[in-house]
């Protein structure tokens, strides 16, 4: 489980985020919406170890993550795929893969291969392509199944759903979510989309101006008139 | 038509060096986005210290080997000691301070080993090969460095497209951020990159150094040639790299062939100019991975 507490981020004189905390329980989804600029993005890169909190922590499992390095942080168990499909285009889709894991070890690291292959049947027929020659959806799916070689114990999410078809990012999200149940992986979603998110989402979380305005079922949150349209926008 | 393909032959082993000086400035501006003007100071450095070991024990093999662990050695001072705390307050910087260690090696070889042009003999016969009843300008010591840059390219290749610490290094040059996402430990990778640089630029500076001889300066038009060949491969590439390295070798005993050899490096700034009027990303390089 990662637990943040009291998170606060600063851009020189601009806080970007004041007083965050959350959890995020294994097997499930959570999800962070909120428009543009809420400060979600930042809370993602925070965790991640690629922005350096003014105050506040974060735990995975008890431990504290918040002060380490990036490349540190991962190899403790939180993935980040940052937005974007941050896949690495000179890269084939196996070399992009391989390098999700590479400080483990060559049996654990086909391991999680086979495992992604699994989930992404896709990726394992373009194995040998550049990462540059897939499609928007099979390049989110490759940047998903780097970060699952690390064999996080939670993952997060931001904005899966940039660029991408409604139908596409729907199967992805289902995956994933599907993904945390059984392979028990807290799943943290970021998502200015916030309808496909609260469907597949068991938690959601509302931030706007980088200050949690509302959290509590992803259900309650959806059907939550006044709240869609004061931070939402639909 | 014989002459032609004299001049052909004879531009082969130095357009491998110069392919050896570019891939170590390829390598070093992959990992840190520098231009090391200082890389053939650095090759200049190592071929004093080969050349001493060479004075000590008489082996050519063992200033080699030498040369080679001191290019690695002092490619990992310059990134440490210079580049990466200039490069942290400006990137401009750093490629300006590649300069000022340019002229501190040149001044230290100076004051270490005097500035006298020093001869290097090579371990086998730089006289052209007799075979069929002439002599070809295609020596056994142009054949050994043919031999030596081939065995390193392909050792490279392999390292980065076979190793962890290959693929580290190439996702650290493509995306450092999802290379520290991924657990890659950057900073090494960076150095790595400096490393194997000063590494590939010892053997150029040792492989060249029977034709140039050795004096604190003796190399500079090296790095015009080898900058050119980088350049005009597109400072990526390290195939760019190798190909118009040799492509540069070629030319240039072309135009010191057909004309006079002091305009081959007016020839190669020409041949420059004219690359980034008509491709400035070079010929095989990525347009996508260039910083604005």
């Amino acid at each position: 489980m990662l637990t943040v507490s009291e998170l606060s981020v600063s851009y020189g004189a601009v806080r970007a985020l004041s007083g965050v905390s959350l959890e995020v329980p294994v097997g499930e989804v959570t999800a962070v919406i909120g428009a543009n600029g809420a400060g979600k993005s930042t809370l993602m890169r925070t965790l991640a170890g690629l922005v350096k909190p003014a105050s506040g922590s974060a735990a995975l499992d008890g431990e504290k993550i918040t002060g380490r390095k990036a490349e540190d942080i991962v190899r403790m168990g939180l993935a980040l795929v940052p937005e974007g499909r941050s896949t690495i285009p000179d890269l084939t889709v196996e070399e992009n893969l391989r390098l999700g894991g590479l400080w483990r070890n060559r049996a654990e690291r086909s391991a999680s291969q086979a495992e992604v292959f699994d989930l992404f049947p896709i990726l394992a027929q373009r194995r040998t392509l550049r990462a540059d020659t897939l499609s928007g959806g099979e390049r989110q799916q490759l940047a998903i199944g780097r970060a699952l070689m690390a064999k996080p114990r939670c993952l997060l999410l931001d904005e899966p759903s940039l660029g991408l078809a409604p139908l596409i990012v729907t199967q992805i999200l289902e995956l994933v979510s599907g993904l945390a149940k059984n392979s028990g992986i807290a799943v943290l979603l970021v998502e200015q989309n916030a309808v496909t998110a609260l469907r597949v989402a068991s938690t959601g979380i509302v931030l706007n101006l980088g200050e949690i305005v509302q959290s509590g079922p992803a259900e309650a949150i959806r059907s939550d008139e006044q709240l869609r349209h004061a931070y939402l926008g639909y | 038509m014989t002459t032609f393909i004299d001049y052909l032959l004879g531009g082969i082993s130095g357009g491998v060096i110069i392919a050896l000086m570019a891939l170590a400035i390829v390598l070093v501006w992959r990992s840190t986005r520098v231009v090391n003007f200082a890389q053939v100071g650095q090759a200049m450095f190592t071929t004093y210290v080969a050349l001493t070991v060479r004075d000590q024990t008489g082996n050519w093999i063992i200033a080699l080997a030498v040369a080679l662990v001191a290019g690695l050695v002092l490619g990992l001072i310059v990134h440490w000691l210079v580049i990466r705390p200039v490069k942290r307050a400006d990137t401009s910087g750093a490629i300006i301070a590649t300069f000022g260690v340019l002229i501190a090696l040149q001044a230290a070889a100076g004051m270490i080993w005097g500035g006298d042009m020093r001869g290097y003999a090579p371990p086998v016969s730089n006289d052209g090969i007799e075979l069929g009843g002439r002599v070809w300008p295609f020596s056994a010591y142009d054949i050994l460095v043919v031999a030596i840059t081939v065995a390193l390219v392909v050792g490279l290749t392999l390292l980065f497209t076979r190793t962890n610490m290959g693929l580290a290094m190439r996702a650290s040059a493509f995306n450092p951020e999802v290379a520290r996402l991924s657990g890659v430990r950057v900073g090494r990778s960076l150095a790595y990159g400096w490393m194997l640089a000063g590494m590939v630029g010892a053997v150029a500076g040792v492989l060249v150094a029977p034709v140039s001889q050795v004096s604190p300066n003796s190399f500079d038009i090296l790095l015009v040639f080898a900058f050119t060949a980088a350049v005009i491969g597109g400072l990526d590439s390290l195939v760019g790299a190798v190909t118009f390295g040799i492509g540069t070798g070629l030319v240039i005993s072309l135009v010191s062939g057909y004309s006079d050899a002091s305009n081959a490096p007016v020839v190669a700034l020409v041949l420059l100019a004219l690359n980034l009027l008509a491709k400035p990303d070079g010929v095989f390089g990525h347009h996508h991975s260039r910083a604005v």
